[in-house]
């Protein structure tokens, strides 16, 4: 069982190296961690001011993460989540309270390299407190084979003069089917910043709904995504943001490129409902820019390799 | 020395219209060759000819580059023959950095020589090395990094479609000692321009009317005829009498 274990911990590694972390980082006593292979806690590490609750559930854990107040946390905290087998589900549910005048950067990623019918499902509540900040980033990894179904979904509050930026980036491998959905509040002073960013190929799927509410005064809001969609994949993007507060500033930036028989929708809605307010919104759905293209060309690069180099960097 | 380039009665049209006709030219190895023309001339449709790019198929014609005939080749196979082209209006990337954007054309790769190239067009690396090509660049500045990007790539043959536009008039002593760099490193440089004062570096010049080349000799000879007859000719969208003009002056 323990050599198990391990093999199952050097797998996890392996593969959360492959999607472009840095394995160094759950052996260093400064970084906070958290490895979650399936529904077991392979590995953990806390440091002062920020606590770390894991419970084993049937299909997953339940995580809760606690930023003290007053506490800054140096390292950004890393996280691996993954299924090993080709099936599974894990169902991941994680609160994180970043206390008043806290704040900490974390770094997800979420690995399914055999994946051939994988559902993995995550529930974020995010709090933050006051003077605080907290930045989140998740990176997926699956194989190539296009079996996983994604369930991200984040509810939020920002509080006063508080920050909350996350960031989603699915470039590796096949999507599956993905579904994320985003509703955080934000208070007086407030920042929020949403970013998605995903590579679509094949028969995949995305499904992507970002909602912001600006509900106290001169708070801040934008959503930026960028979908890049090939073969016979589909994407749909809602984007909201939704103003009821004085001075308080939206702005939705969605572009979809698509390829092929690749088919995009992109709808932003925005609402104002304080004069005082102000939401802009710009979405483009299009071709790859044969501008673009040629001009790498021009400087010696395939075509391909070209397309490699525009939509690498539009989801970088 | 030799000829580079040699194009043979081109011909390109866009929808019915010929944008280039009867087109030929022969350009010299490691000279700087002009093309000057006023606007609507067919400068930048000559460019995106010869670099093969999508839409610019001639109807007619060859192009024969160091000995090889082009014609049909791709936008990479004439890149990869040595063949290079600074658009006029450069390209945006979004989150494509100055320096991997200057990187993509390198042989070798080196920031030493990310940081040359960024110095040859006047821009200081390290404010600008991590900055993205996309529309936070002023128009300028984006010229400059596509000349940077051109330079470090060390081209047989660079075409710099209008390189000093949009580049203010006292850095233009800066952008014609790069055009001049060109040329000492080796490459031969087809400069197109519709400014007589950027003509006068090159080694030979060829007036441009109407998708044709009328006239040809020293940048002094164009440059005067550009300045006498041009400006104050009717032709614009007659090239003809234009033409006739310049066989009667013979
Ligand atoms: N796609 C097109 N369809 C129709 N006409 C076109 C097309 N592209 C270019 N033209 C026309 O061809 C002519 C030559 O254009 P081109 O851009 O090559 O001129 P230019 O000499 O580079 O001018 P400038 O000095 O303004 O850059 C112009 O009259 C232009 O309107
Ligand atoms: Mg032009």
């Amino acid at each position: 069982m323990a050599t198990k274990i391990i093999d199952e911990y050097a797998e996890m590694m392996k593969a959360y190296e492959q999607s472009g972390g840095k394995v160094g980082e759950f052996s260093n006593p400064n970084v906070p961690s958290i490895v979650i292979s399936g529904n077991k806690v392979l590995g953990k590490n806390e440091v002062k001011g920020l606590i770390i609750e894991p419970t084993p559930t049937k299909d997953g854990v339940d995580v809760k993460i606690t930023v003290k107040s007053g506490t800054k946390i140096l390292y950004p905290m890393a996280l691996c989540f993954g299924v090993l087998p080709k099936e599974g589900t894990q169902i991941i549910n994680m609160e994180a309270y970043i206390e008043d005048n806290a704040g900490m950067n974390a770094i997800s990623h979420c690995v399914f390299p055999n994946a051939e019918h994988i559902v993995h499902k995550m529930r974020y509540k995010v709090h933050i407190g006051k003077h605080s900040f907290f930045r989140y980033k998740e990176i997926h990894f699956h194989g190539d084979k296009g079996g996983v179904e994604v369930v991200p979904y984040t509810e939020g509050t920002v509080g006063e003069d508080s920050y909350f930026e996350s960031t989603f980036t699915l470039k590796e491998g096949r999507v599956g089917k993905l579904d994320i959905k985003y509703n955080v509040d934000v208070e007086k002073g407030g920042k929020l910043e949403l970013y998605s960013k995903v590579w679509a190929k094949d028969t995949d799927e995305v499904n992507i709904e970002e909602k912001g509410n600006l509900k106290g005064e001169e708070a801040k809001a934008l959503i930026k995504s960028r979908v890049v969609l090939e073969g016979n994949s589909h994407s749909k993007v809602v984007s909201v943001v939704n103003a009821s507060a004085p001075y308080s500033r939206g702005h939705v930036d969605c572009m979809e490129v698509v390829r092929d028989n690749a088919v995009a929708e992109a709808v932003p809605i925005v609402g104002v409902s304080n004069e005082l307010a102000k939401v802009t919104h710009e979405a483009a759905i299009g071709s790859l820019d044969s501008k673009e293209i040629e001009t790498l060309q021009a400087r010696g690069l395939t075509e391909e390799e070209a397309i490699k180099v525009v939509v690498g960097a539009l989801l970088k | 020395m030799g000829t580079i380039l040699e194009i043979e009665d081109l011909d390109l049209k866009k929808g019915n219209k010929y944008i280039i006709k009867d087109f030929n030219i022969e350009i010299e190895q490691n000279l700087i060759s002009v093309i000057l023309g006023v606007n609507g001339a067919g400068k930048s449709s000559l460019a995106y000819v010869l670099m093969g790019l999508s839409g610019y198929k001639p109807e007619r014609g060859k192009i024969i580059f160091k000995g090889k005939d082009i014609t049909n080749c791709s936008v990479t196979e004439r890149a990869k023959a040595g063949m290079t082209l600074a658009w006029q209006t450069p390209a945006n990337f979004e989150g494509l950095t100055v320096r991997e954007y200057i990187e993509i054309g390198m042989k070798n790769k080196s920031l030493f020589s990310v940081k040359e190239a960024l110095e040859k067009v006047a821009l200081d690396p390290v404010l600008y090395m991590n900055r993205v090509v996309d529309k936070s660049l002023s128009g300028g500045e984006r010229k400059r990094i596509e000349l940077a990007a051109v330079y470090a790539m060390h081209p047989d043959l660079v075409i710099l479609d209008e390189p000093d536009s949009g580049i203010d008039i006292l850095s233009l002593e800066n952008i014609k000692k790069l055009i001049l760099d060109f040329k000492e490193n080796g490459s031969t440089v087809l400069l197109i321009t519709h400014r007589d004062e950027v003509a006068e570096i090159g080694d030979k010049a060829f007036l441009m009317c109407n998708g044709k080349i009328i006239n040809e000799g020293s940048p002094a000879e164009i440059s005067d005829f550009f300045k006498d007859e041009c400006s104050k000719c009717d032709h614009k969208g007659a090239p003809e009498k234009s033409l006739a003009k310049n066989e009667r002056s013979e």
